[in-house]
């Protein structure tokens, strides 16, 4: 047997070789291979359970053991060869319902997991949130990203940039239908945490509750691991609650968040700051034997021009929004001016809006196109008054008796430098002007903070100054010392801190327990296989995402209630039932091109299947053309398309999209199925001038053969 | 900033990054869409990150990546 590929795939392309060939004799073994494809394939489909591979071994060995045929003791001991060699993939498709090379594929996720940082099952999740089976979905989700809440109110979303969807039209809203399944199943006392492991007695310090940390504590502490987490600040949230603002993310969320933690035995230590109130060899003297730094990036660059440093109204964005977290609610100034086009730039300007500052302007070098920010934040910043002033480069902050008065600018054009398609913003000479305002915030971007961290002196650092560690296992160059989220990446997203503290708690699962690290990072696993709920192929079509409602304008202005009101019922409902369900369909194009090229019907217009040049997709395009032959069915490779005949219609449908549906015709004397119209017209074309006419009588073969049988005797 | 979100980009060589891991040798020659751009300081140095078609999202060097399209 060979040895490429999927081991699993593999043995079963071998053994229908030996069906095929007809190498075996004796119909008892041929049964066993038989008996050993359909095992294999439910391994290969995910629905194996455990008692496959015991099942799989001894007809493998009845076959290897057999007596009367060479050839079956052959094929059985190469066979029992790949599955001992191999026998952690075979196990790790019933467990974890993955193919790593994606041979099976059935077990292949779709391109929203692939993306997601975190890995979740989001095909499995939003179908579940459509048929209103909330509280499931959150199980699915809380076993990638315990975090569901936080993740559906503020996530940046990668899944939704290749969500397949996007290139028929606009991409499924995963992050509002999270964030709705958590809500609902929260306050239906439906958000439950699994069951622990049994205590494995050892534990792992974490230092930083911030989502990395947090995530990686939440896997240990299910891994029976006792987890501690040391933290600065007064409160669990990190960067989620001093940097992102309460109207985007309630701090009751992070509350109720972290009290699923709590619950599981997480013990928190607040107000304690590591290299100050707390050390390495004293956290290893009260018996823990791991230790996660998830400190996060919490030091902001400095603008780096004159008068910075002489006035007491420049502060750093990240300062000002941990302030305003920990309860500050005054304005920090009449006229405020932001520096920076970032996220926590628009997040410092609409706080101080909210705090009552009258003018709010954000100065950006570079373009509206160019601005790193969430494109919905800034349009909401917009609408809420801030004023954006793009191509405005800093040049000074100018006052006078201590006073800051201003901030001078110099205007900006965007330049192509000679040696790179880099467009950069150069200073157009002469163009100074004043900005006049009593507080400028910095938000430049930030910067791992080392204060606290000299006692572990041998600790690599990168040249980017964040923590250097081996990203597949996060362990650093410190043996017991892990690393996880902006520590390490620099500021980054909250997905990717969490998928990081998933991958950190494997990890150190593996350290404690004495087990090697792997070489590749995981490949997302697949939590389940929703059946396809069918709806209309123009429904299909037509179903629009919805705008979010947001809070009226006025609130906006001058409150923190939440601006994203989240979708109703209904509608999410609908939203999910945009998804295309690519967990399914792999959008291999097989259908396309039998529909196409073998049948010349062309009637499969899935524009969509392209990732680099999509073109229109129409389902409804189908009806118009389909002749329901059940081609494209045949050779899905995934059962995507299927193809079956039900209350006197035959029905083609692509992950439960009805694609076609004819009224079938029966014999008009035996009344077996023929097939629909077309379909029979398609044949009848094809075959004009060798069939056999039946008249004008629509008749199966059998009562065809039949009536022209008594037709030549009757002419005899 | 050269890349900005939602942009498609091709991961065209290797790159002698420190951040740069084997097991990325295996997506050379990858079509993904960038996620999370620089959002900090438009540092040429800094890492972005990109949802490889096929192969997850990782944050990579700038200087192994081109876009795709150029609008």
């Amino acid at each position: 047997m060979a040895h490429n590929g999927c081991p699993v795939n593999r043995s079963i392309a071998a053994f229908e070789d030996v069906l095929a060939t007809e190498r075996l004799g004796d119909p008892k073994n041929q049964r066993r291979v038989e008996e050993l494809i359909q095992l294999l394939t439910d391994v290969a489909w995910g629905r194996a359970g455990d008692a496959h591979l015991p099942a799989i071994a001894q007809l493998a060995g009845e076959l290897a053991q057999d007596p009367g045929e060479a050839r079956a003791r052959e094929t059985g001991a190469a066979f029992l060869g790949v599955l001992n060699e191999f026998r952690e993939v075979f196990q790790s498709h019933i467990d974890t319902h993955n193919c790593a090379s994606g041979d099976c594929v059935r077990l292949a996720p779709a391109p929203c997991q692939m993306t997601c940082p975190a890995g979740i099952d989001v095909p499995t999740y939003v179908s579940l949130i459509g048929e209103g089976r909330d509280a499931e979905a959150i199980e699915v989700i809380r076993r990638d990203n315990p975090f569901p809440w936080v993740c559906g109110l503020v996530c940046t979303r990668p899944c939704e940039f290749m969500c397949v969807r996007g290139r028929i039209d606009r991409p499924v809203g995963i992050k509002p239908l999270k964030g709705f399944a958590a809500e609902r199943a929260l306050s239906r006392s439906q958000y439950r945490n699994p069951p622990r492991e049994s205590d494995k007695g050892q534990k792992v310090a974490i230092i930083g509750a911030g989502p990395g940390g947090m995530s990686a504590a939440y896997y240990l502490a299910l891994k029976g691991y006792g987890v501690g987490v040391i933290e600065a600040q007064p409160s669990a949230g990190g960067m989620i609650l001093l940097g992102i603002p309460r109207y985007r993310l309630p701090r009751e969320v992070i509350d109720r968040e972290v009290a699923m933690l709590q619950e599981l035995g997480v013990e928190f230590r607040f107000n304690t700051r590591f290299g100050v109130d707390t050390s390495l060899a004293a956290l290893r003297g009260e018996g823990y034997e791991a230790f996660l730094f998830a400190i996060g990036a919490h030091q902001s660059f400095k603008l780096g021009i004159p008068g910075e440093g002489d006035f007491a109204g420049v502060v750093e964005a990240v300062d000002f929004l941990r302030r305003v977290a920990l309860g500050d609610r005054r304005a920090p100034g009449h006229r405020v001016v932001v520096i920076g086009g970032g996220n926590v730039a628009i997040d410092a300007a609409r706080t101080a809006l909210r705090l009552g500052s009258e003018t709010v302007t954000l100065a950006y070098r570079r373009t509206r196109h160019e601005m790193p920010a969430d494109e919905e934040e800034v349009e909401q910043a917009e609408e809420e008054g801030i004023q954006l002033a793009f191509l405005t480069i800093p040049k000074e902050v100018v006052g006078a008796e201590g006073r800051l008065q201003g901030l001078r600018c110099l205007r900006a054009e965007m330049v192509r430098a000679d040696d790179s398609d880099r467009l950069r913003p150069v200073p157009v000479r002469d163009s100074d002007f004043l900005l006049e305002t009593d507080i400028i915030i910095a938000a430049i971007g930030q910067r791992v903070d080392e204060t606290g961290m000299e006692e572990l002196a041998g600790l690599a650092w990168t040249r980017r100054h964040t923590i250097d560690v081996n990203m597949v296992s996060m362990e650093t160059n410190q043996p017991g010392i892990f690393a996880v989220g902006d520590a390490v990446t620099g500021p980054a997203t909250v997905i990717e801190a969490i998928g990081g503290g998933k991958r950190a708690a494997e990890a150190i699962d593996r350290h404690l327990s004495g087990l090697p690290q792997p070489k590749m990072p995981p490949v997302p696993v697949r939590r389940g296989r929703v059946a396809c709920r069918e709806i209309a192929a123009n429904r299909k079509m037509t179903l629009k995402r919805p705008e979010m409602p947001l809070l009226n304008i006025d609130r906006r202005r001058t409150t923190f209630q939440q601006v994203e009101l989240g979708y109703d019922e209904a509608a999410v409902r609908d939203e999910a039932s945009r998804c295309l369900r690519c967990d399914i369909c792999l959008r291999c194009g097989r259908c396309v091109e039998i529909c196409r090229d073998k049948m010349k019907v062309d009637a499969l217009q899935m524009g969509y299947f392209d990732f680099d040049h999509p073109v229109e997709t129409d389902f409804r395009a189908t009806a118009e053309r389909c002749i329901l032959c059940g081609a494209c069915a045949a050779n899905c490779p995934t059962g995507a398309m299927r193809m079956e005949d039900r209350d006197g219609e035959r029905v083609l449908s692509l992950c439960g999209t009805v694609l076609n549906r004819q009224a079938l015709l029966c014999c008009e004397d035996c009344g077996a199925v023929l097939g629909p119209l077309r379909y029979l017209e398609y044949v009848r074309k094809r075959h004009a001038t060798i069939a056999l006419r039946a008249d004008s009588r629509s008749l199966c073969d059998a009562c065809a053969r039949q009536a022209a049988a008594a037709a030549v005797e009757t002419d005899r | 900033m050269v890349f900005r979100k939602g942009q498609k980009v091709e991961l065209f060589r290797r790159s002698s990054d420190e951040s740069w891991e084997p097991y990325m040798d295996a997506f050379v020659g990858l079509h993904g869409i960038v996620t999370d751009p620089d959002t900090a300081i438009n540092d040429p140095d800094a890492l972005v990150e990109v949802s490889l078609e096929g192969k997850g999202t990782h944050r990579l060097p700038q200087d192994c990546l081109r876009p795709l399209d150029h609008d």
